[in-house]
């Protein structure tokens, strides 16, 4: 009887997924070391719609650099995101701007993710906490806590994670007052070799809840063989062509 | 008659008595009237100020851009809007604003700043921008890529007039917008945080590059009567309709103007501890005054002189003295009125630090002078005010005294 209990203990201890494990198998699942895609960003809002199209080049969390290919009077912005420093190329004006932390939660390129999101991508894994919340039969529901000195914009988000292939479907982000204030649709999974990635990211405002910005993932390469020389200021200009 | 000789003769007989209770009331009606245009004049140029250098008295916005300041709540036929609101009597100038946000950026350095589209010439009418102006050139309806921009940000940003920075925005179809600008002037409306963060540019060319045209966050109205704004306000809102909101400076100013009001308020209070003093002061005095006189009475109601023509000696000698004093104090007052009317006090070397830097803690405008407000009905109803006060406080006085009959007045040590 003992060791049946000991057995159970022990088989326990061993499936039991912690959510910082939770967490790590999601990032596995859409981020790579070395990253190209070909993105397609719809913007909606309560007078429209508006379609860019964007190239993406990232190396692990601390490094991306994505060009504008569409629409035409914005061919070849480029921006660059080192750790959290961005800069950005603008084509017609021929500078290089680094964005200041005073326009971190300005909207990015006219949608509704802000520049911080672009920026500080990495920082959910550094920045917070992951709690496992609850569970279904189905999904995981684990809630990220600022840590203490973290300097963040939202006071919770809730991430919902499909249990078998640890896909997100869904993360709900609030405010310091815990109030809602947009939610990110996870959808169109596809697999790329042992990497589920949910192609399509819809990002609805609460406050705006006639928009909506939708990213989808028209073309990934995991394994892209990039230059380092892409992830510099200099790329900025030289890639903007 | 009989009444008006005696009084006067009594108030010449103890003159020394009378000046000092006409000293004493007419200092009071004066400091009274010149604290009140005080309290006036400051309020109102703080409202002025408040009012004038941007905000402007009304200013009409899609109904829902106050909770959602997005652009997807703007005033999208803005023209038609104009027109609608420049066809009302007792509006003034008529003005579209475009309030955005942009990254403004020179070689050194990039800051965040409002980034607004205004029609200079109407501009000049609803705000005091124009006024603002300290170095170069304020706009022009032609201008193309030519900023107006607060001098502090302009310190930031390491410019001058003549120099070029760019800026990077989301134009009002949610497009991305950058252009190049050259400084053609720098404003400083001395409200700080306003001079630190803002820039303008002419509307026509600001539509080009931020796909703007016909379109506007705000129409700002100039009254030809501020004292007609409420009526106006409710005028224009029903001319414009439900899908859009009219405000005047009382709504969008409401914080400013409830701190005057409890300002006022505290005012009324220590107005009233004022008032509670001066009827004491002198109803204490004309108690001492009278009661010395109780003998003389007493021998005047022995020879037949009636309680009510004593009464009305009294009061016509409160009156006489209540009207000279009142007269020269509000005289006094008036002319110290209209002087820091028109010559403000200065207090700027009265504190400890320098006025723009204490006036930045409370994002206020850093105006240094304090103006009195002449208002001639106001200041003839403060001097009405005061002789009632005068003829009041020698009212108990008199009551008391003719309780005394003759004998006992007479009697009296």
């Amino acid at each position: 009887m003992r060791t049946l209990f000991l057995l159970l203990l022990f088989s326990a201890s061993v499936w039991a997924v912690t959510p910082d494990a939770i967490i790590k198998k999601v990032e596995h699942n859409i981020q790579s070391d070395s990253g190209y895609s070909k993105i397609t960003m719809s913007v909606t809002t309560a007078r429209g719609e508006r379609t860019m199209k964007m190239e993406s080049w990232n190396r692990g969390h601390e490094k991306s650099f994505i060009k504008v290919l569409y629409p035409k009077q914005d061919r070849g912005i480029t921006f660059l995101k080192v750790e959290s420093t961005m800069w950005q190329y603008v084509p017609k004006i021929e500078k290089t701007i680094k964005i200041p932390s005073s326009m971190m939660m300005q909207s990015w390129m006219g949608s509704d993710f802000t520049n911080d999101d672009m920026a500080k991508e990495s920082s959910i894994v550094d920045d917070y906490n992951p709690q496992l919340t609850a569970e279904d039969a189905k999904k995981y529901t684990v809630t990220l806590l600022p840590k203490e000195d973290a300097a963040v914009v939202w006071g919770k988000i809730v991430m919902e994670v499909e249990k078998e292939h640890y896909i997100p479907l869904r993360a709900i982000y609030y405010d310091e007052d815990g109030v809602q204030q947009r939610i990110l649709t996870y959808s169109g999974v596809k697999v790329y070799a042992d990497r589920y990635l949910p192609t399509v990211m819809t990002l609805v405002p609460q406050d705006k809840k006639s928009n909506k910005t939708v990213v989808t993932m028209d073309e990934v390469d995991f394994n892209a063989v990039i230059d380092d020389a892409r992830f510099t200021k200099n790329a900025l200009v030289r890639y903007s062509q | 008659m009989i009444l008006l000789k005696m009084a006067l003769r009594e108030l010449m007989t103890h003159k020394k008595r009378s000046f000092v209770t006409l000293l004493l009331s007419a200092f009071s009606t004066g400091l009274f009237i010149f604290a009140n245009a005080i309290s006036d004049g400051s309020h109102n140029q703080l409202i002025r100020s408040s009012v004038e250098v941007y905000p402007g008295y009304m200013q009409v916005t899609n109904r829902a851009f106050e909770d959602n300041p997005g652009f997807d709540n703007l005033i999208f036929d803005a023209e038609k809007v104009k027109q609608e609101l420049a066809g009302i009597k007792g509006i003034g100038t008529v003005a579209e604003r475009f309030e955005s946000y942009a990254l403004y950026s020179t070689d050194e350095q990039s800051i965040g700043g409002m980034f607004t589209a205004i029609e200079p010439e109407n501009e000049a009418n609803v705000s005091r921008l124009r006024r603002s102006l300290v170095e170069g050139e304020y706009l022009s309806s032609d201008d193309t890529n030519a900023l107006y921009l607060g001098v502090e940000l302009a310190k930031r940003l390491g410019v001058g007039v003549g120099d070029k920075l760019s800026f990077i925005s989301t134009g009002a179809d949610y497009s991305f917008a950058a252009d190049n600008l050259v400084v053609k002037g720098l404003f400083k409306t001395k409200l700080y945080e306003f001079d630190n963060g803002s820039g303008f540019v002419n509307k026509r060319y600001f539509d080009e590059v931020m796909r703007s045209g016909n379109i506007a966050t705000h129409i700002i109205i100039n009254p030809l009567d501020v004292q007609q704004i409420d009526a106006l306000t409710r005028t224009a809102q029903q001319v414009v309709g439900k899908e859009f909101e009219v405000k005047n400076y009382k709504t969008t100013l409401e914080d400013l103007i409830l701190a005057m009001e409890i300002d006022t308020i505290f005012g009324y209070i220590t107005l009233g501890i004022f008032f509670i003093v001066i009827f004491f002061v002198i109803g204490i005095f004309a108690f001492l005054s009278v009661y010395a006189r109780i003998r003389q009475i007493g021998v005047l109601r022995a020879i037949g002189t009636t309680p009510r023509q004593v009464v009305g000696m009294l009061l016509i000698e409160a009156l006489i003295l209540g009207i000279l004093s009142v007269g020269a104090g509000g005289a006094a007052g008036a002319y110290a009125s209209n002087h820091y009317e028109k010559h403000p006090i200065e207090f700027g070397s009265l504190i400890d630090m320098d006025p723009e830097e204490y006036y930045k803690q409370y994002n206020m405008v850093a105006d240094v002078n304090l103006p009195a407000e002449f208002n001639p009905p106001k200041i003839m109803a403060e001097m009405l005010i005061m002789l009632l006060l005068n003829l009041l406080s020698v009212v108990y006085p008199i009551v008391m005294i003719n309780r005394f009959t003759p004998t006992e007045a007479i009697r009296y040590v």
